[in-house]
């Protein structure tokens, strides 16, 4: 064997027993007494090895001394990555690896609290079948009023408090109109939901805002009678505010269904502690048969067709539900009250 | 409506419900009670006393001692009032009890002479102002009972919130009928007070025979004892009843009567508006009292008004009247606006003698369309919009007859004027059985639809083989003209709880699921991923925001109907600013108008907006953080124009101006046919209000398509199974060349093995020569086919970087 085979030799073998005693050593001050005793520049044992280089040719030392940086390179990589396993296992050892720490998010998104109403409705309308359709917010007295069934000068339209335009058209003050418009485009079957923005010409107060969102039904078939009309919206009524809830159903007057009803709900809480408590009435939406005289507006045959209508307010749904008192919050849009409702 | 229980008990005699259980079954049956108020407050522990024995005072001229029985055992009381009597009864307040004002009343010494209570005057009670003596109670009590429950004063006001279709219920009687579980047949008249009666006979028939005045009848024109009246415009005014009653004492009205008045939440005024008004609240018929002796004449005409004539009505404002408006006039002008308010000149007064009596029965869209002209609407006029009783008017008139003889006094002439040119005739109304199954679902026969109608005062008429014929009572002639309103009141007698409630099989429709919805909700997805909170603003702005103009506005802030969403955003950004949030994000999904041309409907846009301002991320321990830069905007930007399917767009560099975003920063999207799809960039700082501590504040519009495409569906290609190969290059650009423009040549001369392109590093300053900069980019070159050799890469490197050297001059760095 020649000098710089032997030289070669030794550094293997300390190589290997450095490999071997760092990965047996359990704690960081292990860890640089190792470092200390193979590589350091003066005691360590491959600087021990590099003397003996003197006696070698100078043919021969570039060998030798590319295969003592290969194996320096070698452990030191080593003690490293032991160092670094060492800490990810204990982490009580190192002062600056503290895993109680919070970890690093991004801003929450969310939908706004009434579309969340509006999806949940829509999940439950699409489970039974409905189709979503939508129409102009600015619309004629045609659309809004007449072809419902409501004469302009028939005192339900003060009820309306409508907003006008400067050129006589008007904002809608309810998605009323998409009904019309649906069904002068399209033939029965009819089983529509239409979600969008009204307009009501009121001051804003902790109940009411100049515009909110609202959403109507429409269904037309042959064969839709009051039962039709009962069982489907007490069935979205009982998925949407959950099992044990009470539905009923009392008689009103909206001019474009005949006979009318408003729909109330007896909802079953459950308080945070477990316990459970019943609520009173409350109003939940309007309804009713549509009127014969609108299915005669539209060219439907009125002795052949028959239909349910209902409509509701998703920021009153939204209030009830969440516990809201004003529901002007809605539209501030302040970051602190949207966050409430954002994804986790 | 204000609605009596107490009242409404004597109309009803077996109502037997309480106030609360009444205002339940009321709002089942379409009438729901919106306030229920006790109406005897601070009365509570005040009893009637009868006075037993009256001495004087031994040491006080102005005071006696009375001894009182107030129930129980005699009491003493001193007593300070001129008018107490032995024998009389009177309002009492015992030792322990509390006025109304809250004077705690206590036993007590009075110039030596215990006093064990208070005899009470009406101003004491707040009942009136009457304080010069104690108030004498008329009429059979016990001593010792509740005051309010002998005052008539232990009632309940039901506020019953009544739908536009049922004119019929803005009355007691209205009220009652619709509680009689048996029908119209339990409800009755209550006896007036000191009255002559029968007018408490209900009879179809009543008017005209059995009862206190006989009718004398014409058609336009009737007169009699000298006072004439006329119809001039039947269309109009289908009748006038008047009565004359001479010799009458106005004064205050009597207790009963002012409690009644009271209790439906009015102010008497004087024995006979108090009559009439009585009269409008039980039967639900507008009444008007006018001063015979102040009408020219004396006559009534009946005309539409002449432009511009003048009238001051009773509030006191003078009105200028026009010809489409209905007037009551006397031989020359306007004396009452028909259906809507009398007037001031010929108003009953304390000095009023002999009066004439109106009830009439006006037009409802007339009386309708005048009261919106004037801007005005009283209870008359809101009951003849809703429609009054045709059958009811002489009985109307009956009642307040007697009631003004009862407590006013005075004789009536011996006819009631009776102008009647278009006399009610009834009303018939068809309802075939067959259609209560097609529209109802149930099953019901000839003699069940019967049963449930006649207690609602519709009686069977007539029959044919498919249909039954029913009389419509009078009160119900304005809602009830077509088969469907007869059979929304079968349902409602029938109770809409007892119909079952079973969900049956239904056909699809015919409407497919608006598009313009699933777009929205993916953008919603795209992002509240994103970190961004959903936000609605109203459709409203100032002027300078919009095109389209309401004419009535809520406020002048928002006249306007929007053309952007990005304005309103900003507000919503400064609302936060302003509560000391920093970090802002928050888009909407909304609708924006642009004016549609003359005589057209405005055109109507869809549109997303979005603003950010802030950091990137939370503040977090791990580093600094990085604020929203123009960068983070571009990325997203390009995400949502995809996202919005606005197929073929482009995004290019700068905004035109004038859009609220500073121009130097930002970006344009242009639709495939040139036309601006939507803007982003720094919204100008000159527009927004914000704290110093705040960042820039960045913003987003796009336009999405009407009727957007159906999500695109991705074609599968297989991830290729030959390893790629990364290259860097280098390049030294001259200042003034778009890294976009290298971008395209790049891949253009890269040829099909350069699947991916990155810029990933940009430098400038040392080592870099003047007016260059250092733009690192990272081809990636991969094939389907086989693993690439280094010659392939080679050929492909060379010709990139041979085409950057002819086209721009650019030589790759180092």
């Amino acid at each position: 064997m020649s000098g710089h085979e032997s030289l070669i030799e030794a550094l293997r073998v300390l190589e290997i027993q450095a490999l071997e005693a760092v990965s047996a050593a359990t704690d960081p001050d292990a860890l640089e007494a190792l470092r200390i005793h193979f590589l350091g520049r003066k005691e360590g044992q491959i600087s021990g090895i590099l003397r003996g280089l003197g006696s070698l040719s100078p043919q021969e030392r570039p060998a030798v001394g590319a295969e003592a940086n290969r194996v320096k390179e070698r452990v030191q990589g080593a003690l490293e990555e032991r160092k670094a396993a060492l800490e990810a296992e204990g982490g009580e050892g190192t002062a600056d690896f503290d895993l109680s720490l919070p970890g690093s998010v991004g801003w929450r998104g969310g939908r706004h609290p009434v579309t969340q109403v509006i999806d949940e409705l829509w999940s439950i309308f699409r489970s039974m079948g409905f189709t979503r359709a939508r129409g102009p917010e600015v619309e004629t007295d045609w659309y809004n009023f007449v072809a419902l069934n409501t004469p302009l000068d028939h005192p339900a339209v003060d009820e309306a408090d409508t907003l006008y335009l400067k050129n006589g058209l008007l904002l809608r003050t309810h998605t009323s109109p998409v009904q019309i418009r649906t069904m002068e485009t399209h033939e029965p079957p009819i089983r529509i939901i239409a979600p969008g923005m009204v307009y009501r010409r009121d001051t804003p107060d902790s109940s009411h805002t100049p515009g909110f969102l609202q959403l109507e039904g429409l269904v037309v078939d042959e064969g839709i009678t009051f039962i039709d009309f009962k069982a489907t919206l007490a069935e979205f009524a009982r998925r949407f505010w959950g099992p044990g809830t009470q539905v009923r159903f009392r008689p009103s007057f909206f001019p474009f269904t005949e006979p009318s009803a408003e729909v109330d709900v007896k909802r079953v809480i459950t308080r945070p502690d477990g316990t459970t408590e019943e609520t009173d009435w409350v109003e939940i939406m309007g309804a009713g048969m549509v009127d014969p005289a609108v299915l005669d507006n539209v060219g439907y045959d009125s002795e052949r067709y028959t239909g349910f209508a209902f409509g509701m307010g998703p920021a009153r749904i939204a209030a009830l539900k969440y516990g809201i008192r004003d529901i002007r919050c809605f539209f501030e849009n302040d970051i602190r009250f949207l966050n409430q409702f954002a994804q986790p | 409506m204000n609605v009596s229980y107490r009242w409404l008990g004597t109309l009803l005699p077996e109502l037997a419900t309480s106030p609360e259980e009444t205002a339940e079954i009321l709002a089942l049956r379409g009438a729901p009670v919106e306030e229920l108020v006790h109406l005897a407050p601070g009365l509570e522990g005040l009893v009637v006393a009868r006075v037993e024995a009256v001495e004087g005072h031994p040491d006080a001229d102005r005071l006696t001692v009375c001894k009182v029985d107030a129930g129980g055992e005699t009491l003493q009381v001193v007593c300070g009032a001129p008018n107490v009597e032995a024998g009389g009864y009177y309002p009492f307040a015992p030792a322990g009890s509390t006025l109304p004002d809250g004077m705690a009343i206590k036993a007590v010494t009075i110039r030596g002479v215990e006093s064990n209570g208070m005899l009470c005057s009406e101003a004491e009670l707040e009942l009136g102002p009457d304080a010069s003596g104690i108030m004498a109670l008329e009429g059979d009590f016990k001593p010792g009972e509740s005051l309010a429950g002998a005052l008539g004063l232990d009632d309940w006001r039901m506020d019953v919130e009544i739908t536009a279709n049922r004119g019929d219920l803005l009355s007691h009687i209205g009220v009652a009928r619709e509680l009689a579980p048996a029908g119209a047949e339990g409800v009755i008249l209550p006896p007036i007070p000191g009255g002559q009666g029968p007018s408490s006979d209900l009879g179809p028939s009543s008017g005209r025979q059995g009862s206190l005045l006989t009718l004398e009848t014409g058609e336009a024109e009737v007169s009699a004892e000298g006072v004439t009246i006329r119809i001039q415009d039947p269309d109009l005014c289908s009748r006038y009843l008047g009565a004359v009653i001479r010799g009458v004492k106005v004064g205050p009205s009597p207790a009963w009567l002012a409690s009644r008045i009271r209790a439906a939440g009015s102010r008497p005024i004087n024995n006979v508006v108090d009559a009439t008004n009585y009269v409008l609240l039980e039967l639900g018929q507008p009444l008007h009292a006018f001063d015979l002796a102040k009408l020219g004449g004396p006559a009534i005409v009946v005309r539409r008004a002449r432009e511009g004539e003048l009238i001051r009505t009773l509030d006191g404002e003078d009105r200028r009247l026009d010809e489409g408006m209905l007037a009551i006039c006397d031989a020359s002008d306007p004396v009452a606006i028909a259906g809507v308010m009398g007037g001031a000149g010929s108003e009953v007064s304390n000095e009023t003698t002999d009066l004439l009596l109106e009830c009439a029965l006006f037009d409802p869209k007339s009386v309708r369309a005048t009261r919106n002209a004037l801007e005005m609407s009283t209870d008359a006029s809101y009951r003849f919009e809703r429609g009054v009783d045709p059958e009811s008017m002489e009985l109307a008139v009956r009642r307040a007859v007697e009631i003004i003889l009862a407590t006013a006094g005075g004789t009536p002439d011996p006819a009631v004027l009776d102008a009647c040119p278009a006399p009610w005739t009834g009303l018939t109304v068809s309802l075939r059985p067959a259609r209560v199954q097609k529209l109802l679902g149930i099953t019901l026969t000839e003699e069940e639809i019967g049963d449930l109608l006649s207690p609602l005062g519709f009686q069977v008429a007539g029959r044919s083989d498919t249909a039954m014929d029913f009389a419509v009572p009078g009160f119900r002639s304005y809602d009830v003209r077509r088969e469907v309103d007869l059979l929304e009141e079968v349902a409602r007698t029938y109770g809409y709880d007892r119909f079952p409630s079973e969900l049956g099989p239904f056909r699809p429709g015919t409407v497919p699921d608006h598009p313009l919805f699933q777009l929205e909700d993916d953008l919603r997805d795209l992002l509240v991923g994103e970190g961004f909170l959903e936000a609605q603003t109203m459709a409203f702005a100032p002027e300078g925001e919009g095109e389209v103009e309401l004419s009535n506005p809520v406020s002048l802030q928002e006249a306007y109907l929007r053309t952007a969403l990005l304005p309103g955003l900003v507000r919503r950004v400064e609302y936060n600013f302003a509560r000391g949030l920093r970090d802002v994000r928050l888009f909407e999904l909304g609708t924006v108008f642009y004016s549609g041309g003359a005589g057209e409907a405005p055109r109507e846009e869809a549109r997303l907006g979005l603003v950010l301002t802030g950091d990137r991320t939370p503040l977090h321990w791990s580093g600094e953080p990085q604020g929203v830069d123009i960068w983070y905007l571009k990325g997203l930007l390009g995400r949502l124009v995809h996202g919005a399917r606005l197929e073929g767009a482009s995004v290019t560099d700068g905004t035109p101006s004038g859009q609220g975003l500073a121009s130097e920063e930002g970006f344009t999207v242009v639709g495939v046919d040139g036309v601006i799809q939507g803007l982003a960039g720094r919204v100008d700082p000159a527009r927004v209000d914000a704290p110093a501590w705040a960042g820039p504040v960045w913003g987003v519009e796009l336009r999405l398509p009407p009727e957007p495409s159906p999500r695109p569906v991705p074609l599968y290609t297989p991830p290729p199974t030959f390893p790629g190969v990364d290259r860097d290059l280098a390049l030294l650009l001259p200042r003034g060349l778009p890294a976009r423009q290298v971008e395209e040549v790049i891949r253009e001369a890269a040829g099909p093995l350069l699947v991916d392109l990155r810029i990933f590093d940009l430098y400038e300053g040392k080592g870099i020569p003047k007016d260059h900069r250092s733009v690192a980019f990272r081809l990636r070159y991969q094939s389907g086919q086989r693993t690439l050799t280094d010659e392939d890469v080679e050929r492909s490197v060379t010709a990139v970087t041979d085409r950057l050297r002819e086209e721009f001059g650019v030589e790759t760095r180092g």
